[in-house]
């Protein structure tokens, strides 16, 4: 990976969120300060991350659960119907003598809590769990908010839940906030390559399911959708997911056709309308500008006939959209040569999700161009910190040293005024600064140099 | 100069309308597209306003003038069906071109006043009034075409590149409505007023005068197509249908008429 060229990107200090976790943590390697353990729709099967998919109060018991690990400093744990990550950034520093914890207990520690909070058993969930740490967490959270990693490509809904995730992980009064300035950085800039992915590449662009098809063909016709009014034959799990999309595009008021009627009723609620016997099609069709239909009718309910019936001057006096699911057809294919009927099958259908796909497939070398970007800047902001963190250690045990040699020079020396032990103590600030100007820059250049080579860590003069 | 301008911002806004409908990505070249119009339309309007401070009278008389006072009252259209949003302003695609001929042939024919003394206030209405139903036929015209054109990609089940640039078929076909309601009404009264006009001079109306012929057909032609609004079936596909052939026919006729006219007369 390579950062843009020219482009050099000034981070300020990350904001300090206090606490014994964050104070004086030494600079370390990216592939020690992030890691990534979770189940997605590439690992596990649909009744495993079931089983992980957690609700807001699932979130946070795995949450609190990390915040009681002396070993994690902070974590964000995005979850969703295809996959349930936790992006831990482990303690550091001295805690009563002991050391930086091994990032693999951190990570086992972390699918432990995972598991108990699903609950899952840990053995069971292992071989669908997938592990990361270092930059390629950070690219595969940047893939994840463009879109790229989803199971509908360049799906938008990720975006909104990887900011709830960020948002969840702060203070909630109960428990400490556990994004940190690892976890902020990372996920700001994760939300801000999502956007950029989406409005400059046309990944996003496009229909990625059956009821989205349905609304866009819809709005091809009708513009947007506020007060129109559908028919709906068939009352079923189709049924229902179109009647959902058009819902949200603020279709309202419908009609919900059924043999059964106590099917029927909770569709026609959901849709403003009301529910009718299926003896009353030809009527329900008179003043309704979209049809779904998804029955398990083994011949057409919408023929010719119905259409005479409906409309006795020869057709519909305005445009009518049909959208026929059923396999076989509800929909006598022939309709569709009925002037201003626009009557489209499931194969119509597929075939426009598969044009749809092809096109963002076609997009995916310029997302991932973008996220490649972001990641460079997001390396380049660790080494900086972790640059300031090392500064910060160098100029505090030179300080030290200097205090105690200060110490030593005025008890050897009692007679010295007041005035003459400031001039003392400044010349030994001065001194100190004058000795550290150049560790100092040379420390800070080398963060900004590994602006080429993708900003991994290296050791320093003092390692 | 300024006519130049606006005429080179008017061809800015078309390629860009064009290269967004070519490449399947309407953002944000179609964007800049509006954007570009409305600059023409603003340096189209100084250059006219010029022109009325320095010659003391209207551009409403000769080719030149008039065609260039057509082409920013299709571009003012344009601009005010852009206001609603960036999918409306697609129409552009089909309007610019008009526009593009109507001021290009102004600016070769030359702007400048051709009538010595002031124009009376009844020519000016009157023939506002014309202009106003020419550009009404215009943009109905412009949106039938859009509207026959999406109509074929949903009737055909082909929901590609066309399909997502062309606006909706019901924002289409109210644009259409509109067109031919502003462009019937004004011609009507642009009609009414040359009438009462020349009566008043004295004069004599003759079909076999070409002004009157054209006048009357582009009448006839508006108020036929939207009669099709309030009889019958498939209203949307009839007028727009007939707008385009209606506004095919009005152009048709007129350089037909103009070239039979020839340079002896005034046509117009």
């Amino acid at each position: 990976m390579s950062a843009a060229p020219g482009r050099t990107v000034e981070w300020p200090a990350p904001p300090e969120t206090g606490g014994d976790r964050d104070e004086a943590r030494p600079a370390r390697r990216i592939e020690e300060g992030l890691l990534l353990v979770g189940v997605s729709h590439h690992t596990a099967p649909l009744e495993i991350r079931e089983r992980l998919a957690l609700d807001a109060a699932g979130v946070e018991e795995v949450l609190a659960g990390l915040e009681s690990l002396p070993s994690v400093a902070e974590a964000v744990v995005l979850s969703t119907c295809n996959r349930t990550e936790a992006y831990v950034v482990p303690a550091g520093g001295r805690q009563g003598g002991i050391g930086d914890p091994d990032p693999g207990a951190v990570a086992r520690d972390a699918e432990r809590v995972l598991a108990r909070c699903a609950p899952f058993p840990l053995p069971s969930l292992e071989p669908h769990l997938f592990r990361d740490r270092g930059p390629g967490v950070a690219r595969h959270l940047f893939q994840v908010a463009a879109g790229v990693d989803s199971l509908v490509l360049g799906e938008a809904e990720i975006q909104g839940q990887v900011r709830e995730a960020l948002e969840r992980a702060t203070r909630n009064g109960i428990r400490r906030s556990m994004a940190g300035p690892v976890a902020h950085r990372l996920f700001e800039m994760a939300l801000r390559v999502g956007g950029r992915v989406r409005s400059e590449t046309g990944l996003g662009r496009g229909s990625g399911s059956v009821a989205s098809v349905a609304v866009d063909l819809a709005r091809r016709v009708f513009g947007p959708l506020r007060g129109r009014r559908v028919l709906v034959v068939g009352a079923g799990a189709h049924s229902e997911l179109l009647v959902r999309a058009l819902v949200r595009e603020g279709v309202r008021g419908g009609i919900v056709v059924n043999r059964n009627l106590e099917r029927a009723t909770p569709l026609a609620a959901l849709l403003g309308g009301i529910a009718v016997p299926l003896e009353d099609i030809a009527h329900a069709l008179r003043d309704v500008d979209i049809v779904l239909c998804s029955t398990a009718s083994r011949t057409p309910l919408l023929t010719h006939a119905t259409f005479r019936d409906a409309f006795p001057r020869g057709g519909p006096r305005r445009p009518l959209l049909l959208i026929d699911l059923a396999v076989p057809r509800d929909v006598d294919p022939s309709i569709g040569d009925l002037p201003d009927v626009f009557l489209y099958n499931v194969d119509d259908l597929q075939s426009i999700l598969d044009e749809h796909r092809a096109r963002r497939e076609e997009e995916l070398p310029a997302a991932h161009r973008l996220v490649e970007d972001q990641l460079g800047e997001f390396l380049r902001w660790w080494s900086a910190r972790s640059s300031a963190s090392r500064i910060r250690l160098m100029r505090a045990a030179a300080d030290r040293s200097r205090e105690e040699e200060l110490e030593r020079v005025l008890r050897r020396l009692p007679g010295l005024t007041g005035r003459d032990r400031e001039e003392i103590e400044a010349f030994s600030r001065r001194l100190a600064n004058k000795i550290l100007h150049g560790p100092t820059r040379l420390l800070r250049e080398q963060a900004g140099d590994r602006e080429g080579t993708g900003g991994e860590e290296g050791g320093g003069p003092w390692e | 100069m300024i006519h130049l301008t606006a005429l080179a911002l008017y061809g800015v806004a078309f390629a860009l309308w064009l290269r967004s409908f070519l490449s399947g990505s309407a953002v944000p070249a179609a964007a800049l597209a509006g954007g570009a119009a409305g600059a023409g339309v603003a340096f189209h309007f100084v250059g006219l306003a010029s022109f009325s401070v320095e010659s003391g009278t209207l551009p409403l008389a000769g080719l030149g003038p008039s065609l260039s006072s057509l082409a920013l009252l299709l571009g003012g259209g344009l601009v005010s069906v852009a206001l609603r949003g960036e999918e409306a302003s697609r129409i552009g695609l089909l309007l610019t071109p008009v526009i593009l001929v109507l001021q290009g042939t102004a600016i070769i024919v030359g702007i400048f006043p051709t009538s010595p003394t002031g124009l009376s206030g009844w020519f000016v209405v009157h023939v506002a009034l014309a202009l106003l139903g020419f550009q009404g036929l215009a943009i109905a015209a412009a949106a039938g075409a859009l509207y026959l054109l999406q109509f074929q990609e949903l009737k055909g089940r082909r929901f590609g590149r066309i399909a997502r640039f062309v606006p909706p078929l019901a924002f289409l076909d109210r644009l259409v409505a509109v067109g031919l309601a502003v462009g019937a009404s004004a011609m009507t009264g642009s009609l009414v007023l040359g009438w009462i006009w020349t009566r008043g001079q004295g004069g004599i109306l003759s079909l076999g005068d070409p002004k009157i012929v054209w006048a009357l057909l582009s009448w006839g032609v508006l108020w036929i197509t939207l009669s099709t609004r309030f009889l019958g079936a498939h209203r949307g596909i009839r007028s727009a249908r007939l707008s385009v052939a209606g506004f095919a026919l009005v152009v048709t006729v007129y350089l037909a008429l103009r070239i039979a006219s020839g340079t002896a007369g005034r046509f117009l």
